[in-house]
């Protein structure tokens, strides 16, 4: 891997003439990276609303959209974006304007930032990241201030209870969420998702964090980001900011049309990106089978230095980007169907049992989960190597 | 309606600090927020209105305001003939009308002291049992759904459909039937009929358990309706509540088996069904599970009255000799039947004309909601929804 | 018990305010006028002393009527002077019921109110209140329980006027 660039600041290197100073390629490759990030997002919000959705009917014995666009419905989100855009720009009288507006905005920004994080393939990524989950979990703590500022924003009683149990909730879930990823980093050594993909590569792509002969503390690890991830991602069963059925939509009560569209776009690409972290350094990231008999037939770098020293594309290296981009994706989307047939099955907890829950039971036993991984890593490390 | 706000100083003091020689007075005022809990809302059930007011989570008072839904049911009463009125009484408790048109013609045919046929008997009973189900199928689902278990009411909506579609077949209308009529019944079955209902008996009885296990003893669904809310026994008694509020409050009493009506007492005798009366399982007893578990025994129950009907079924004529234009004779008479919710009473006063002098309906949802207002105080806004939906309150019979 | 073992209970503990009774009977073959009376029995109480009544229905061991069942009003006709209160108790020991009337002035329709001794009294007696214009003396929250607070006029009494409109929407 190069370091201090990506994939598409070496094909504009490659392709521009000599005259263009760096900066400028450099300035394009981000602008493409955040117009394919928001790209990512937008498509990904659509696919999880139909997803969800079709899950949901399953999981309740009906079929969920069948009409939208022929087969099962799959243009319903399409057709549901195109209404939500046509709706009326509607900011209630006695809201604060300039924080009502600027609620949901923030709440896009801070994940689309988090975002940039996220590796499309090994090769192709929006920016080095040596600070890679940190950041993640620090940006995607950021929309805790927007939805805050939404519920205030609004100027209702019901929305001001879903800000506030939405704050004591993630304030609740940071730790055991940090808690539970140092176990995997710990193992992995490193904060970089493409990294802690990378060392996950053994055994033909099957020796991924969480299997039982890297670290026993490995799966209670997991779990308990699962749990963790969930209430910080706002799904049931710790969907109280938006309980649906006791405070309308919580927070979201007074938002309509677009405005609220970006918030529903936050929570898939919240749960995305969690369930991206997840997979990078529970189940192996990039790797997989599959992906270890694409880097056999192939190259694995897109941009190779020749003895000379210039860039060259090399082509043979596209399948196996593919296939783990592929993989890395599958798995996601695996996690974020998980969280989704949590949602549909569990009801939904009391605030005080979601903070009883948080800081009396999954923070000490993340404590443990640390503490127990690290001495196994400490054993493991004095008597294998 | 109360329309005032005011703003309770709760822990209103001036603090008095001294620091050298200066005195600084700290005026900390908080304020306990006034929420109204409808009368559009996903969980109220209806239109109601709670003014609730909070400290934070907990709720410090609550103030139930109905006639949202006030149709004025009982001044039509007096201006319409006997068997026009019938029609009303399907639309206060809309979601068991059968119970309560059996509840409005037994009050007029106790006044008239006539004899309904045995096969009238038969079939009114089973129409009230699976209008039972069906009436507990949606409390027990809203109630998942207020909780956040948005699946078990699908599930359960299904069987709905299926006790709906019998009832189509059996008197056309799905929701509101007009089919116990004063004397009888409206029509007889349709050939087959029973025996669909004989497999719809079956189909439920297999189904129940996955209900059970769905919701009714997930961990979660038990932490938020365990120990919550509980009403003891003697403030049931006091507050006049009655039916699955008062079992679930391990009272045991049931009209249905104490002040017998129809063929009951003759079910009873032969050990076709029992009572079920909580007794505190996961909790207290007089919690919200113990209210919800009362529910699902008395499906269970209904079931087996059903089937006791079904095998007893005979022969004859299903609607007594009336007149076409009903003169009720001269007298009042109170007629308390079992309803899903508790006791719903018709008082009816005649004077011997075609149209009642007084048609009072004792509905058991006005009773029963009239308990929140000391209930739900001390518990947290999440679990006055759950309270709420414990009540399985109707407004249409709440607000008649 | 049956009904006339309560009425006999009744009058052996001196209950407060019991005037009589009134039980279901033919019509008098003789007049033809006289139909007689059809339903339940019920017992006649002097409205004054109705909760000292209900007190006693309650506290007696024999009668032990532990619930309040219904508490509403009755205008039997335009041209008579009385409005009926009737109350429904239930005894859960003794599965009995007991049906009460007591008979009111329409000029003048006050009674103490029963909510000391039945909690569940306290919304029925609102909303006989708003429905016939009794006034229940004592009575710890008199408000409309299913009208609007400025609703004019006792709609369940038979010289009830419909109001043309309200708050400018029509009433025809």
């Amino acid at each position: 891997m190069q370091s201090g660039s990506n994939a598409f600041l070496e094909a504009l290197r490659a392709i521009a003439p000599a005259a263009v100073p760096d900066w400028v390629l450099m300035v394009t490759a981000a602008v493409i990276g955040f117009a394919i990030a928001l790209g990512l997002i937008s498509v990904a919000a659509l696919f999880f609303v139909w997803l969800e959705r079709k899950v949901a009917g399953h999981i309740q014995c009906r079929y969920g959209p069948m009409y939208a666009g022929g087969w099962h419905g799959w243009a319903q989100s399409l057709a549901d974006g195109v209404k939500l855009m046509l709706k009326e720009d509607l900011v209630p009288r006695d809201a604060d304007r300039a924080l009502f507006i600027f609620a949901p905005g923030l709440v896009l920004a801070a994940i689309l930032g988090a975002m940039a994080a996220y590796p499309l393939a090994p090769a192709v990524f929006f920016g080095q990241f040596s600070l890679g989950v940190f950041f993640i979990v620090a940006m995607s703590s950021m929309t805790t201030i927007g939805v805050v500022m939404a519920g205030w924003a609004s100027n209702s009683k019901w929305t001001t209870y879903g800000a506030m149990r939405e704050a004591a909730q993630v304030v609740a879930y940071e730790i055991p969420l940090g808690l539970s990823l140092l176990v995997p980093v710990m193992a992995a050594g490193t904060l970089d998702l493409r990294a802690a993909s990378a060392m996950q590569s053994g055994l033909w792509g099957m020796d991924w964090l969480i299997m039982p002969w890297n670290n026993p503390f490995m799966l209670p690890a997991g779990v308990l980001f699962l749990v963790a991830a969930l209430a910080e991602t706002k799904r049931a069963p710790f969907d109280l900011p938006e309980a649906e059925s006791e405070l309308v939509a919580g927070f979201m009560t007074e938002y309509s049309g677009i405005r609220w569209s970006f918030f529903f776009m936050e929570e898939y690409a919240a749960m995305f990106l969690m369930s991206a972290v997840g997979a990078v350094f529970f189940l192996g990231g990039f790797e997989s089978p599959l992906t270890h008999l694409a880097a056999q037939i192939g190259g694995t770098e897109l941009f190779v230095r020749d003895a000379a020293g210039t860039l060259a594309f090399d082509a043979s290296a596209i399948p196996y980007q593919i296939v783990a981009g592929l993989t890395l994706l599958a798995k996601t989307v695996f996690g974020v169907f998980l969280m989704m047939w949590l949602r549909w099955t569990l009801p939904r907890v009391r605030i005080d049992q979601v903070m009883t829950m948080g800081y009396k039971y999954l923070t000490p036993l993340a404590l443990l989960c640390v503490v127990g991984a690290a001495a196994w890593e400490a054993i493991k490390h004095a008597l294998w190597s | 309606m109360s329309d005032t706000h005011t703003a309770s100083g709760l822990g209103g003091d001036a603090r008095v600090l001294r620091s050298g020689e200066r005195e600084f007075t700290l005026d900390v005022r908080t304020q306990d927020m006034e929420i109204n809990f409808g009368p559009q809302h996903p969980a109220t059930h209806g239109v109601m209105r709670i003014l609730i007011r909070a400290d934070g989570e907990l709720v410090t008072g609550a103030q139930p305001h109905l006639g949202y839904l006030h149709r004025c049911a009982e001044k039509i009463g007096e201006s319409v003939e006997w068997l026009q009125y019938l029609p009303y009484t399907d639309r206060y408790d809309y979601l068991a009308a059968m119970n309560n048109n059996l509840g409005y013609s037994m009050a007029v045919e106790a006044v008239m002291g006539i004899a309904i046929p045995r096969r009238a008997e038969l079939i009114r009973i089973i129409c009230a049992e699976l209008n039972r189900i069906g009436s507990h199928l949606i409390a027990v689902g809203t109630y998942g759904m207020d909780i956040g278990a948005f699946t078990p009411f699908l599930y359960m909506f299904r069987e709905r459909e299926w006790m709906m579609a019998l009832f189509e077949k059996i008197c056309g209308a799905r929701l509101t039937y007009s089919y116990i009529r004063i004397g009888g019944l409206f029509n007889d079955a349709p050939p087959g009929w029973f025996e669909e209902v004989a497999l719809f008996c079956d189909t439920f009885e297999a189904k129940w358990p996955e209900y059970y296990d769905l919701l009714i003893v997930n961990k979660i669904f038990v932490k938020r309706t365990a120990n919550v809310g509980v009403i003891p026994g003697r403030v049931c008694l006091d507050f006049g509540l009655t039916g699955p509020i008062l079992r679930g409050s391990g009272v045991d009493w049931d009209l249905r088996r104490d002040m017998p009506y129809s063929l009951y007492g003759e079910i009873w005798r032969d050990g076709a069904f029992q009572v079920p009366v909580a007794r505190g399982e996961m909790g207290t007893v007089g919690d919200c599970w113990d209210r919800t578990w009362v529910r699902m025994r008395e499906m269970q129950e209904s079931i087996r009255i059903v089937r006791w009907c079904l095998a007893h079924i005979e022969e004859g004529p299903v609607m007594a000799e009336i007149p076409k234009i009903l003169k009720v004779p001269k007298g009042e008479a109170y007629v308390g039947i079992e309803n899903p919710r508790g006791e719903l009473g018709h008082y009816v006063v005649s004077d011997g004309e075609k149209m009642a002098v007084r048609v009072r309906v004792r509905g058991p949802s006005f009773c029963n909601v009239a308990v929140l207002e000391d209930v739900l105080p001390g518990a947290l806004v999440a679990d006055a929804v759950a309270i709420i939906g414990s009540t399985d309150i109707v407004m249409g019979e709440t607000d008649r | 018990m049956d009904f006339q073992g309560i009425h006999d209970r009744l009058r052996a503990i001196g209950a407060p305010g019991l005037v009589g009774a009134d039980e279901p009977r033919q019509g008098d073959p003789k007049d033809k006028k006289d139909k007689g009376r059809a339903g339940d029995p019920f017992v006649l109480v002097d409205p004054q002393r109705l909760t000292d009544f209900l007190r006693v229905c309650r506290d007696d061991e024999r009668l032990c009527f532990e619930m309040l069942v219904d508490l509403t009003a009755t205008d039997p006709a335009k041209d008579q002077a009385h409005l009926w209160v009737n109350v429904q108790l239930l005894s859960l020991r003794h599965r009995q019921r007991l049906a009460i009337k007591c008979l009111l002035e329409k000029a003048a329709p006050r009674l103490p109110t029963t909510v000391p001794v039945y909690r569940a009294s306290q919304w029925h007696e609102r909303e006989c209140a708003e429905m016939f214009g009794i006034t229940f003396e004592g009575h710890p929250d008199p408000r409309n329980v299913l009208l609007p607070a400025d609703w004019v006029g006792h709609p369940l009494r038979k010289d009830y006027q419909y109001p043309k409109e309200y708050h400018g929407i029509s009433c025809e």
